[in-house]
């Protein structure tokens, strides 16, 4: 397996043209939490002109939702949710400047076209790894929707988050290439 | 709308003069025949050999009896109409059969319209879940195929009816179909509801 | 005078005739009182012509299969049980005499023979089976009596129930999204449920759980009930209204009378998820229920026409 790059947050442009699908990476730096619920909230607040709770130009999100806690601990068991369900919110964010996303599965067109429009990356952090990527995973904090629970957005500080990019801004598809190095031909 | 009387056999000229939403009365011979039914006749025409009955002219009636056993045969307790798109595939093995008339509920499809066209013929919709006004018309229980092997509600039974009805035309042998043109309709109703505002 | 002997079991004769008269009289030669009220307000409200006759043989059916004491439709549809009994009570020997009513009814010629196994399609000849009756059993301590009600859905009406699972996203606002699959669900399925339908709908749980939810919302409430969540209830309306501006009309023969009610029930589900079934029931309600107490007084459920 090769190398794992090391990345800081939050992305460039600059540093997008170096990713491909299939690059492991280990993240340092600031990015943020959130899935359904927050993300129906953030494109509520776009869609009504309101203000949102935090700058999204440049930012990562990663889809996921905690365990609480123990006591002592930044943060539970923290493993990647099934991304899919945030496609319809999505391009919107990417559009808006978000630069990275985490999650788990695969993502549909339309995502995948904002991701080579505006120069956006989707990468995959290992189902179920829940208690081993909390690890990397320094300091948690609630920045909007407390009442959310699990659901709130939360600012997260990382170090050597590991993630495998699985969408570039090139088209390329992790899923598909990987895929069809398996098949067999007829 | 018209109101048609027909004894079997049923010719081609009878069927043609349908329409939809006529109704329709039958007497004569009916068979019965559902999903195994079909599926044995395809079996015997696919290894040609012979069936149990001549449908040319015929009335099939997608229906499965309760029967009572009487002196000498059977009786008609209680029948009425199965979900008729069950049999849809069987649509070109029908007409090629030289059925005239099905009965059953709930409409068919495509191909049951196209082979209806092809060779002449009509589906009637008999009023579901009437199990008794339906046994009213049965006169007689002619004879039965495949009973030991099919079970009383998939065997053939062989019906002697008399003014069995109202029963309407829900497909013609025009092209026309009830069910189209209110699945269209109710698209459209369903369509102003959830507009993308 | 108590049903119940010294060491609490029920008297089985007892249980099997009440069994025998709830089935015989209840279930097989008419349909329940509700939703005959429903039907014949869906007559007096039907606008088109065709579909006003076809309401009108319907009505005429269950008089004439009540009067003959024969079955109102000739498919039994599959039999379920809703069992509920506390501590009062016992249930000892219940779930085989269900099993061999069945098989009785079945040579008395109320139901036709239609249990096959799933795979050989051979047919058992008296309606027995692995699985049927279908009952579902609730063990409510502190109730008093014991519930026995019983549903024989056609099972044509089966071909046309749906299930999804929802994300939190596909719900929509006001959920739209569920309301446009149930719609969509209804439309697909046409004429093929022998409308008027009544339409069991179970949000939320698990995809078992909603599965279930939708059968029961339909089997065990009275068609002309409120959902006591106002939430609920203002949806099902809103749905039924809904249906009847399809034109589908009994029998699918177009006219307005295509659903008589839309019952939803729900559970509390996962945050990622939101499952939803839909579960058609034909006109032909044939159920009855019965709340048994230990001193042998019998509550029937579905007796008089509750008014909407």
């Amino acid at each position: 397996m090769a190398q794992a790059k090391k990345i800081t947050l939050p992305l460039t442009d600059e540093t997008l043209k170096d990713l491909r699908a299939g690059d492991n990476l280990l993240l340092t730096g600031v990015m943020y939490q959130g899935r359904d619920a927050a993300h129906k909230r953030i494109v509520e607040a776009l869609d009504q002109g309101r203000p949102l709770p935090i700058d999204l130009k440049g930012q990562t999100i990663f889809f996921m939702g905690p365990s609480p806690a123990r006591p002592g601990k930044p943060i539970g068991a923290a493993g990647p949710t099934t991304s899919i369900r945030m496609d319809s919110y999505s391009p919107r964010l990417i559009a808006e400047g978000l630069k990275g996303m985490i999650g788990k599965g695969m993502r549909t067109k339309p995502v995948k076209d904002a991701m080579v429009k505006y120069k956006a990356v989707y990468m995959a952090a290992i189902g179920g790894a829940g208690a081993l990527l909390s690890k990397s995973i320094k300091k948690a904090e609630v920045v909007a929707y407390e009442e959310l629970g699990p659901e709130a957005l939360r600012r997260l500080e990382i170090e050597d988050f590991p993630v495998t990019v699985i969408n570039d801004i090139y088209g390329g598809d992790l899923y598909e290439e990987g895929k069809a190095k398996y098949q067999v031909k007829a | 709308m018209k109101e048609m009387s027909l004894t079997t056999p049923i010719t081609e000229e009878q069927v043609l003069s349908l329409d939809v939403n006529d109704t329709v009365y039958i007497t004569g011979i009916v068979y019965t025949a559902r999903d195994m039914a079909h599926l044995k006749l395809r079996q015997l025409l696919l290894c040609k050999e012979n069936l149990p009955e001549d449908f040319r002219g015929g009335v099939i009636f997608h229906a499965g009896p309760v029967v009572k056993k009487v002196d000498g045969g059977w009786e008609i307790w209680v029948i009425g109409p199965t979900t008729s798109i069950r049999m849809e595939p069987y649509a070109e093995m029908v007409g090629q059969l030289g059925v005239k008339v099905i009965v059953g509920k709930g409409g068919m499809g495509e191909d049951t319209l196209q082979s209806l066209a092809k060779y002449g013929g009509v589906y009637l919709l008999a009023a579901p879940g009437c199990g008794v006004t339906h046994a009213e018309a049965v006169k007689k229980v002619l004879r039965v195929h495949w009973l030991a092997e099919l079970s009383v509600p998939e065997a053939i039974w062989v019906l002697e009816v008399n003014k069995w009805g109202p029963l309407i035309v829900g497909m013609d042998a025009h092209g026309r179909s009830i069910f189209k043109c209110i699945a269209l309709k109710a698209s459209n109703v369903k369509e102003r509801f959830f507009k993308v505002r | 005078m108590s049903i119940l002997s010294g060491n609490g079991t029920i008297d089985k004769q007892f249980l099997k005739d009440r069994i025998s008269y709830l089935l015989r009289e209840k279930c097989y030669i008419t349909i329940s009182p509700d939703v005959m009220y429903l039907m014949e307000k869906s007559y007096e409200e039907e606008t088109s012509d065709s579909a006003k006759e076809m309401l009108r043989t319907m009505i005429e059916n269950v008089r004439m299969a009540e009067n003959q004491k024969k079955p109102v439709c000739q498919s039994p549809g599959f039999p379920t049980a809703y069992i509920r009994w506390g501590k009062g009570t016992d249930i000892t020997g219940l779930k085989d005499i269900l099993k061999e009513e069945i098989v009785n009814d079945t040579k008395d010629g109320f139901l036709r023979p239609s249990m096959v196994h799933p795979l050989t399609r051979k047919n058992t000849g008296d309606n027995s089976g692995v699985g049927v009756p279908n009952m579902e059993l609730e063990y409510e301590p502190t109730l008093d009596f014991m519930e026995v009600l019983i549903s024989f859905k056609g099972c044509g009406a089966e071909l046309g129930n749906a299930i999804k699972i929802f994300t939190p996203a596909q719900i929509g606002e006001n959920a739209k999204g569920i309301k446009e699959f149930v719609i969509d669900t209804v439309i697909k399925a046409g004429g093929k449920p022998c409308p008027p339908i009544a339409l069991g709908v179970g949000i939320g749980g698990q995809m078992d759980v909603a599965a279930k939810l939708s059968r029961r919302a339909v089997s065990v409430r009275k068609w002309t009930d409120h959902s006591p969540d106002p939430e609920i209830a203002r949806m099902e309306e809103e749905i039924l209204g809904m249906i009847n501006q399809l034109g589908i009309g009994p029998g699918g023969v177009g006219g307005k009378a295509t659903a008589l009610a839309v019952k939803i029930e729900s559970a509390y589900t996962h945050i990622a998820i939101c499952p939803v079934a839909v579960n058609f029931h034909c006109w032909v309600a044939r159920r009855g229920g019965m709340r048994i107490y230990p001193t042998g007084r019998i509550e029937y459920l579905f007796e008089g026409k509750d008014k909407k």
